[in-house]
């Protein structure tokens, strides 16, 4: 698992946010891994926000075609995508103001059913919360670079070429 | 990047796109077109990578996404993204 953690004042842009961005190559658990986040925070002496929204994407068991999925593979590009991920969520985070921030996102095999990728948002008010992680989650799926590989039982796969609709 | 890729650049491919062109990585000597700038949209011509580069593939140099007629320099990380499907 690759990771970036700012604490509080690590950067300039992050000075009064909490952000963490983890890419996972096994399968993780969303809401243990907020949970154990937001324990470490407080253990550090940061309260729990007013308002959060989070959002979970798991892997559907089925191709865009209908048939069933075996599993789906998730390549990235090692440094790019941690860096363009630290990016669209300091821009996203800064632009609406919030004060949390965690991403978690699958590489590699995902299998039906396994979570994909978790957006949890922080902050005072909850529209801003909930118009981050919105507005992060689009951002990540259409300027982070990953790819998707829909696998069938019979072996065959297939590149994504876009996203499913809003 | 110094080292062995000094005086390269170094070419990246991914996903479908890398499948469709048979390779993932190639360096490109810039010491041979001392003549004209090399651009990631000219490096796409010449390599007859499949398809066409305004047609959803993007480009990055040194990990940030770029304009596909920025000149390249020595040392450059050039990547050809397929269209993204994150999330």
């Amino acid at each position: 698992m690759s990771s970036l953690f700012y604490p509080r004042s690590a950067e300039a842009e992050a000075k009064t946010m909490q952000l963490r961005i983890d890419l996972h190559d096994d399968c993780f658990e969303p809401l243990h891994v907020l949970e154990r986040w937001q324990a470490e925070l407080r253990h550090g002496g940061i309260a729990d926000s007013a308002a959060e929204s989070l959002f979970i994407g798991r892997v559907r068991d089925t191709t865009t075609d209908g048939t069933p999925l075996e599993a789906l593979e998730l390549e990235y590009y090692p440094g790019m995508t941690e860096q363009q991920l630290e990016r669209l969520a300091l821009n996203c985070c800064n632009h609406h103001g919030v004060s949390h921030c965690l991403v978690q996102h699958r590489i590699g095999r995902v299998l039906p059913g396994e979570a994909i990728v978790l957006v949890a948002i922080g902050a005072d008010r909850r529209g801003p919360a909930q118009r981050c992680c919105q507005e992060l989650l689009e951002a990540l799926k259409h300027d982070a670079p990953f790819w998707k590989r829909e696998w069938r039982a019979d072996g065959t796969g297939t590149w994504l070429t876009g996203n499913t609709p809003l | 990047m110094a080292g062995q890729s000094a005086g390269k650049i170094q070419i990246l491919l991914f996903a479908g796109l890398r499948e469709q062109a048979g390779w993932a990585e190639k360096q490109w000597a810039v010491a041979a077109d001392p003549g004209a700038a090399v651009t990631p949209r000219g490096l796409w011509l010449h390599l007859q990578l499949p398809g066409e580069l305004d047609q959803g593939v993007r480009v990055a140099i040194n990990q940030q996404f770029a304009d596909p007629d920025t000149p390249l320099q020595p040392g450059d990380e050039l990547a050809f993204l397929p269209p993204i499907s994150g999330g």
